[in-house]
């Protein structure tokens, strides 16, 4: 069963210097480096929304006027969407799936090399549009047309916007193309598709939706782009709605490929820091082929004001999410009962995605009904609601990786307690930011708006959201510092400093260039852990018993 | 004269639905985790290890939720069938046209015409307890005419008409765009006045025939 090192490669010689770090084919520096970059940009975002956060907290407009603002609120939104959770989930997927699967590589490393440049290309195309005459880019992430047309949006900028989409809409597609192929092709010869950890389950699935729906908004965007160059696409009068669709028809798949890898990591945390085999696997994997599949025919619940599509066959299909959503569910309190529970800082992050998810996952439901929409669509509301999803969900599981798994890309340790001085620091702030955003949309807020009057009664749940907003950027500082500590005094950490399951925890940290000397046994979705058990039977009775 | 639709009274009826089943089931996950977290911290350095049992529990709670999910659609499917309900004959008609950045409302049948001006916004003069049918378009890029008093909100498109009717209770309120449209969207407000049926028909009555009043704020 052994894999080894190095048989994998033939041809020249590994690069040094500059061209290995610029160049390097190796499936965990590409990740690395798309994580990194992807951090860089939401501390970015993150100042976007500050800026916007202390400009609410008043009515009036002190800090910044409508144009810049509305500048803001677009590049902070295409920021944390484009730039920032869909690469992280793909650079996770990118680092740890080979690892899962017991690959040397990932498949066709040098198409996911490109497609990083190209999203950091991207990245760097939309940034650039600052730099222009009209400023950035301002019809929202979502540019809408004919807002996002040149008559009603002219200028270069929101041209650099466009084609910084398109790009990192190609480079996201390049990167979820190889990470399929490795799942699929490159398994180990033991790691059946019922072997695969959860994680790299729901990294399949990303990856699916990746590449079915990404290619659409690349499309959309193009078309866009021509129009606005004056080809006139868009310009029937169906063409406003069919923007819509093709974006919507990115859009929502987009807002799981930001949930899956996440629920992953979470599955993986949780089984690991309980001790326990993750429980309901096989209905876990069902419940995510299902919700894959739906999640390809919800995207107009986001256009149920329109009044131009079948609001009750997509609030249907977007209500019956919950069935696949509650199995996810299921499974995980199925893991943590009869567990052997270990509150560290990665099962911490874990669960504050489970629970301040499902706030956002409930308030999802409601604007899954038309009627309710009618009113909460566009509103602060449904701010709150994606940003519970988002933010409170996704994120908080990004920062769970982070923890669990930064032993393994550095062979070093963050520290523990730090880690609980930012989860605490970042709970209360975001529960402040976001929970009264669900009352201001509910009073009547617009969402996009720099300023509200006086009299609208909005002022109060404003400052408390921005009181929030800095202490997550505490708690973000705590993290950072976090960083900088593991590098200037390095505590160790080891192979398996959490007692893993999956194969990732089989070989040093950080893994040598082609993954593994020799792999175990892989006898099933916990190899690890078997071997475990193997040598250390639990108790056949006992005070607590193995659950189910 | 058809029922009124009262979109505030069926939107709250069916938020009272959905809203306490929220709650619910997020203090049923909330408790549970809570109480896993305490009865199964770790104590010493037992592995339970756990094993796949047959699917038979999460095959019945699947049911369950789709039970769940069923009843919610039904509650929903019958309130919208009733709030987009469009009644043939209304008894007022107010045509609205939105634009970067403002509010035209004309009524047609008297040929009056309100719009905003730089420092003020338009008022939407109606009557309460009258079924007042809109006909809403956009000049220019998309806007959606909100009133967060009555709960509803349509989106307005260029070179497209939308149909809707609305009831009010209420006497004031104040009108948004809710869809984003550019650089005065947030202040692309309306004033909402309902006022007895007949006092809206003197108002009207009074109001100048052809070309465009000011804000139409009654006396």
């Amino acid at each position: 069963m052994g894999v080894e090192a190095g048989t994998a490669v033939a041809g020249r010689a590994p690069a040094g210097g500059l061209l290995a770090w610029i160049a390097t084919t190796d499936h965990k520096r590409i990740a690395l480096r798309m994580a990194v970059v992807a951090f860089g940009f939401f501390l970015i975002g993150g100042i976007f929304a500050l800026v916007m956060r202390s400009e609410l907290a008043d009515p009036g407009l002190q800090l910044v006027g409508r144009d810049t603002y509305n500048q803001l609120f677009t590049m902070h939104g295409s920021t944390m969407v484009f730039l920032v959770l869909t690469p992280l989930a793909l650079a996770l997927g990118t680092y740890i799936v080979p690892l899962q699967v017991g690959a040397a590589d990932i498949a066709a490393p040098r198409v996911t090399l490109a497609g990083h440049w190209l999203v950091l290309a991207g990245g760097l195309t939309m940034y650039s549009s600052f730099l222009t005459d009209h400023g950035a880019g301002k019809a929202g992430w979502t540019a809408y047309y004919p807002l996002s047309g040149n008559s009603a949006t002219p200028g270069t900028g929101m041209d650099l916007w466009v084609v910084g989409v398109i790009l990192v809409g190609v480079g996201l597609t390049l990167v979820a193309g190889c990470l399929l192929a490795t799942i699929v092709r490159l398994r180990a010869p033991q790691m059946t598709m019922l072997r695969l950890p959860v994680f790299s389950w729901t990294m399949l699935a990303t990856v699916l939706m990746v590449v079915m729906s990404v290619p659409v908004l690349a499309v959309g965007m193009a078309l866009l782009l021509a129009d606005r160059l004056g080809a006139s696409v868009y310009e029937s009068s169906g063409g406003p709605i069919a923007y819509q669709h093709l974006f919507w028809f990115f859009g929502h798949p987009a807002v799981y490929i930001m949930f899956f890898p996440f629920l992953g990591i979470t599955a993986d945390v949780v089984a690991t820091f309980a001790r326990k085999r993750f429980t309901g696997y096989r209905p876990l994997i069902v419940a995510l082929i299902a919700f894959t599949g739906l999640s390809m025919s919800v995207w107009a619940h986001h256009m149920f004001t329109t009044d131009q599509v079948a609001n009750k066959y997509f609030s249907l299909t977007s209500t019956a999410l919950v069935v696949a959503a509650g199995t996810e569910y299921f499974a995980i309190i199925a893991t943590l009962i009869g567990g052997s529970i270990l509150l560290r800082t990665p099962m911490l992050f874990a669960l504050g995605f489970f629970l301040q998810f499902l706030i956002g996952g409930l308030s999802g439901v409601i604007v899954a009904s038309p009627p309710l929409d009618y009113h909460a669509h566009d509103s602060y509301f449904v701010v709150a609601h994606f940003h519970y999803t988002l933010f409170a969900g996704s994120l908080f599981a990004g920062f769970a990786a982070a923890y669990y798994w930064f032993p393994k890309w550095t062979g070093l340790m963050l520290r523990d307690s730090l880690g609980k001085v930012q989860f605490a620091l970042m709970v209360v702030g975001t529960n402040l930011t976001f929970f009264p955003m669900f009352l201001l949309g509910y009073d009547g807020m617009p969402r996009r708006v720099a300023d509200y009057a006086p009299e609208d009664g909005f002022t109060d749940l404003n400052r408390l959201s921005t009181l929030g907003s800095f202490l997550i950027a505490l708690g973000v500082a705590a993290f950072l510092w976090n960083l900088i500590l593991a590098y200037r005094r390095p505590v160790p950490a080891g192979d398996d400093p959490w007692e893993g399951h999956s194969l990732e925890w089989a070989t040093s940290s950080p893994p040598p260039r082609y993954n593994f000397r020799s792999l175990p046994p892989i006898t099933s979705h916990a190899p690890l852990l078997d071997r475990r058990l193997e040598a250390k039977p639990p108790p056949k009775r006992g005070r607590r018993r193995v659950a189910r | 004269m058809e029922a009124l639709v009262d979109t505030r009274e069926e939107f709250q009826d069916l938020w009272q639905v959905y809203l306490p089943i929220g709650v619910a089931v997020a203090a049923i996950v909330f408790g549970l985790v809570l109480f896993t977290l305490v009865r199964y911290r770790r104590r010493g350095d037992e592995v339970p290890g756990g094993r796949e049992g047959p699917p038979i529990v999460e095959g019945l709670y699947a049911l369950v939720l789709a039970g769940v999910v069923v009843f919610l659609l039904a509650m929903t499917f019958r309130t919208d069938d009733r709030v987009i309900e469009v009644s043939a004959d209304p008894d007022v008609e107010v045509d609205v046209t939105a634009f970067q950045w403002g509010w035209r409302f004309t009524y047609p049948d008297e040929d009056v015409t309100v719009v905003g001006d730089d420092r003020r916004p338009p008022t939407l003069v109606v009557p309460l307890d009258t079924t007042v049918q809109f006909t809403l378009t956009s000049r220019d890029v998309i806007h959606s005419f909100w009133i967060p008093e009555v709960r509803f909100k349509r989106d307005a498109f260029p070179n497209r008409e939308t149909r809707f009717d609305l009831s009010f209770e209420e006497a004031d309120g104040t009108g948004r765009c809710a869809e984003f449209c550019g650089l005065a969207h947030g202040e692309m407000t309306f004033d909402v006045v309902a006022m007895a049926r007949d006092e809206f028909d003197d108002w009207l009555r009074t109001q100048r025939r052809g070309g465009e009043i000011q804000h139409g704020e009654p006396s």
